[in-house]
């Protein structure tokens, strides 16, 4: 019935990466977003960007899995940013209070130049 | 402003993962009809999704169904409204309770958004809720783009 989540990872030196979502971040495409976060910063990645350009919904139980995301990372002194959001995700991470501890870029390249990639 | 035309449709749905979709999609297949801006039908969809996830995660129904009624009314000079309601038989919520939590970056419990949610994304939300069940009311008004 909806778009599984796919997730896709490019590595950016040895500490950078950009994780690229398309579907619906539910709570299984949260826990899938997650595995693949966590792997990433076990194996030393402190700067993920998040690319939802292929993402048009989100609910409120996967945006609680990515603030786990957020907060794992923080504890390894690392930071999460997101770039690419629809108007309607932005607002949602907004309400929920995502982007006071994540960076929320317009787009890619913006997001490359202020995070270091 | 005077109604020129009304249509409606109502689903019952089975409490399974990702049935909100098809309320969402069913909600926006009406709006656009109308001539709803995306931003505005987005918008609905995601209060569409919270209020169905809240009725089958949390209403305990017994007869684990979701009853979904949609209304769009064309209002003449190009404005529109959809008017959604979203009803679960289960044993109800305490409104306030739901409406003060909010959660916090290091807090156990991060789940919760979703009448929040809801209220941000719609124009006009009512709630009736009961031991016997609860119904969401929400209204989106639109302008054709």
């Amino acid at each position: 019935m909806t778009d599984e989540l796919r997730v896709a990872v490019e590595r950016r030196g040895t500490t950078g990466a950009v994780l690229y979502t398309k579907g619906y971040i539910n709570n299984v495409g949260g826990e899938e977003i997650a595995n693949r976060a966590y792997e990433l910063m076990e194996e030393g990645v402190r700067s993920l960007l998040l690319n939802l350009r292929e993402t048009k919904i989100v609910n409120s139980i996967g945006i609680s899995i990515l603030i786990e995301i957020i907060e794992k990372m923080i504890d390894k002194g690392g930071r999460i940013g997101f770039c690419s959001l629809t108007p309607v995700i932005h607002k949602t991470f907004q309400i929920m209070g995502l982007a006071n501890y994540a960076s929320i870029y317009t787009d890619e390249e913006t997001a490359q130049k202020e995070m270091g990639l | 402003m005077t109604a020129t035309a009304e249509r409606q449709m109502e689903l019952t749905l089975p409490m399974v993962p990702d049935i909100e979709i098809a309320a969402a999609r069913a909600a926006g297949n009406l709006a656009r009809e109308l001539g709803m801006p995306s931003e505005s039908i987005d918008e609905m969809a995601h209060a569409i999704i919270e209020a169905c996830i809240n009725a089958r995660e949390h209403s305990g129904s017994a007869d684990q169904r979701i009853y979904v009624r949609i209304r769009g009314t064309s209002l003449g000079e190009g404005n529109s409204r959809i008017d959604i309601w979203i009803t679960d038989r289960g044993r109800g919520f305490d409104i306030s309770e739901a409406r003060t939590r909010r959660q916090k970056l290091g807090a156990a419990h991060k789940r919760g958004w979703g009448l929040q949610i809801i209220e941000a994304h719609m124009d006009e939300v009512g709630i009736s809720t009961r031991p016997d069940g609860t119904t969401i009311h929400m209204v989106k008004h639109g302008k054709r783009s």
